[in-house]
């Protein structure tokens, strides 16, 4: 779960790592009284979960109350990268000498956390690390091993930082650690973490991306993870327990894994579009299916569906008694195209095919999408591999 | 013969008193594998589709002669019951559940490999030797024995690419999933080279997705030391950038980990690079595989 700006600036704060003075508004109104009490120029700051925000026009600063009306009144009003924005954050401009990058991530490859610190921060940190390969430092963290505050010293040293910032630098790093140690976070960032006129270090912005899968042991309080997600058939898709995705198409997927989903995705965009990205993991139960059914079909202009099942862990008879009930109780009338292979696939046929199913028996996901194309047809959207990429 | 299991695998099922333990050890123990044992602490005593349960690995270790061992532990319970394991001398471990907290995998994957444990997952359906056994979730019906290596990140496209082979009257020696989550307990490149060097296995396919650099940095390992024929298929062309597929593994991050990233990587090792799972067969066909 990617926590916001502000909440992220806060447990920063809690944590003594020094943030800019701030206060989170939802209205015009309120913006300009919180800026006239931190005194102008401000930084108006759009709290949406998404990356790039400052080069997408979320980002403004205002000089005065006629500048701060103009920018919050029109980021109020605007979407960044499709997302709407309902709060803002005003913060204080202060006077920066330097810009630099903090980072702490988990690298995969190597099992083991990593952090990167890089002298040049700001919105182009990953062109940075493309073009100047070397104006960016990282070390390991062995997991046994724990972090040690010589591990920062020796990658500032790395980076020929002088060695009177060294001692101001490595401390936030050390809190940096601390607070991804204690927030399980997979993601923990200051970009750009400044360097004052007065020769002080903040962290300006806040990144913390929180382990969904460690949520029920964190012990320190976070926001709802269902709440935050702003698309509401998403939303759906996480009180069910599945994971689903909007897309733009108008071919309903239900998929018993990420990677076969994702395939079907792949396959599907050949010849038409997917509505939508579900997988639902290996708790399929017949309620399961039912929802799902449900949830694909709150998509309106749906002109087919393809269930793409494989029973290993999953009971995918269940699952396909739950499908029919659906269709049975909604008088489903587009057509519903099911390949289900696997333990019980037999039995999962014959329901299928009771309810109406079109079923397909060969393992090449190729094979039963051909089916479903013969009997929808491109459609008017067309075939999503024309648009995308 | 194989990889990973063979002949003398004796298995123990951790958790085998649960839902989905006991209906997995009566699909294991009906594909052929040698379940020797249960463990569910304090259901020792107990019997599960006619095998054993204890208490303690290291009791299932002493009475059975176990020396592999699948999980079906329920994920907060994971860390404790695979340190356990490892502490009782098992080698070869599965880790079938899903959601277990990153730290958590870390932690398992630094001290399975100071112990030098060869250890899956999590969120694998772990290892299948057609006619021979498996330890995990994969649906027997779809494999057929053969001289075709598989490993895959997901567990569905591992049944996918078997069912499709298998159709095609080409059989695989062993299928092995690698897990789905943004860290796993060995590296794709790790299990290439068991593949490279398996006498019964001629070929081998990876089944890869969107994100990480799993398949880039297999990619070196293959130009370097692999001999024989490599395929390979990447999930997630369509899927759009920056959206989580389910598995944070599936996160397009910056550059590295994108669809065509993976495709030039593997295609300058050498690997034939399959557009789509069906082409498999063909591929399978023109390198005159069995």
């Amino acid at each position: 779960m990617r926590l916001h700006e502000y909440e992220a600036l806060d447990i920063f704060e809690q944590n003594r790592i020094p943030v800019p003075r701030r206060e989170l508004v939802s209205t015009m109104h309120d913006a300009l009284h919180v800026a006239g009490e931190i005194g102008y120029p401000v930084i108006l700051k759009a709290q949406v979960l998404v990356g790039g925000r400052g080069l997408a026009g979320g980002i403004r600063t205002a000089q005065n109350e006629d500048e701060l009306k103009e920018a919050a009144d029109e980021l109020f009003m605007s979407e960044v990268k499709g997302m709407p924005v309902r709060k803002v954050l005003v913060c204080e401009k202060v006077d920066i000498a330097r810009e630099l990058y903090l980072g702490m991530t988990i690298d995969g490859y190597s099992g083991k956390p990593v952090i990167v610190a890089s002298t040049e921060g700001g919105v182009l940190i990953e062109e940075t690390a493309r073009t100047s390969p070397e104006k960016i430092a990282a070390i390991h963290i062995e997991p046994s091993f724990g972090y040690y505050p010589y591990q920062a010293r020796g990658l500032l040293r790395m980076l020929g930082i002088e060695q009177k910032m060294i001692t101001a630098w490595s401390d936030i790093i050390g809190q940096l650690y601390h607070i991804a140690t204690r927030y399980e976070a997979l993601i923990a960032e200051i970009n750009p973490l400044v360097v004052l006129t007065n020769g002080g270090l903040m962290a300006v912005d806040a990144v913390l991306e929180v382990d969904d899968s460690a949520l029920s042991r964190i012990r320190f309080p976070l926001p709802d993870r269902v709440d935050r997600i702003e698309n509401p058939l998403e939303r759906r898709g996480r009180e069910i327990g599945v994971t689903y995705v909007d897309l733009d198409g108008d071919i309903g997927l239900i998929s018993s894994g990420a990677g076969l989903g994702m395939a079907s995705m792949d396959i599907i965009g050949q010849t038409m579009r997917p509505a939508n990205f579900l997988e639902t993991g290996g708790g399929i139960t017949a309620d399961l299916l039912y929802r799902c059914m449900e949830l694909i079909m709150m998509k309106p202009d749906l002109r087919g569906i393809f269930i793409n099942v494989y029973g290993g862990i999953n009971p995918i008879h269940e699952g396909a008694k739950g499908v029919i009930r659906y269709m049975q109780e909604h008088n489903v009338k587009i057509p519903v195209v099911a390949k289900a292979l696997g333990n019980r696939q037999e039995e999962t046929w014959e329901i299928f095919k009771s309810g109406g199913v079109h079923v397909v028996t060969e393992a090449a996901t190729e094979k039963a999408v051909d089916v479903l194309y013969k009997l929808v047809g491109p459609g008017e959207k067309g075939p999503a591999a024309k648009s995308l990429r | 013969m194989s990889i990973l299991m063979n002949d003398s695998t004796r298995v123990i099922v951790q958790g085998i008193t649960g839902r989905i333990g006991s209906a997995q050890t009566h699909w294991m123990l009906e594909y052929g594998t040698r379940v020797v044992g249960g463990v569910t602490p304090g259901k020792g005593g107990m019997e599960v589709e006619g095998v054993p349960v204890f208490n303690s690995v290291l009791e299932a270790v002493k009475e059975t002669g176990a020396n592999a061992s699948v999980f079906f532990v329920p994920a907060a319970g994971v860390l404790d019951a695979f340190l356990e394991t490892i502490d009782a001398g098992i080698k070869l471990i599965v880790i079938v559940p899903e959601h277990i907290p990153v730290k958590d995998v870390l932690r398992m994957r630094s001290y399975a490999l100071e112990k030098g444990v060869f250890a899956l997952g999590p969120t694998t359906p772990g290892i299948l030797v057609p006619g021979m056994g498996k330890m995990g979730i994969m649906p027997a019906s779809l494999f057929q024995p053969g001289r075709v290596g598989i490993i895959s990140r997901s567990g569905t496209l591992s049944y996918e690419f078997a069912g499709i082979l298998s159709e095609s009257k080409v059989g695989q020696s062993t299928v092995v999933g690698m897990g789905a989550d943004p860290v796993v307990l060995r590296n794709l490149a790790d299990i290439l080279e068991l593949f490279e060097n398996d006498r019964d296995t001629d070929a081998v396919i990876i089944v890869g997705e969107v994100g990480g650099e799993q398949e880039e940095k297999a990619a070196g390992f293959i130009s370097r030391k692999m001999t024989k024929p490599v395929a390979a298929y990447i999930a997630g062309r369509y899927s759009p950038q920056g959206k989580k597929m389910g598995h944070a593994g599936a996160i397009v991050r910056g550059s590295t980990g994108t669809v065509a990233g993976k495709h030039e990587a593997l295609k300058n090792a050498g690997v034939a690079v399959l557009d789509s799972p069906i082409d498999v067969a063909k591929w399978a066909k023109k390198n005159k595989l069995k």
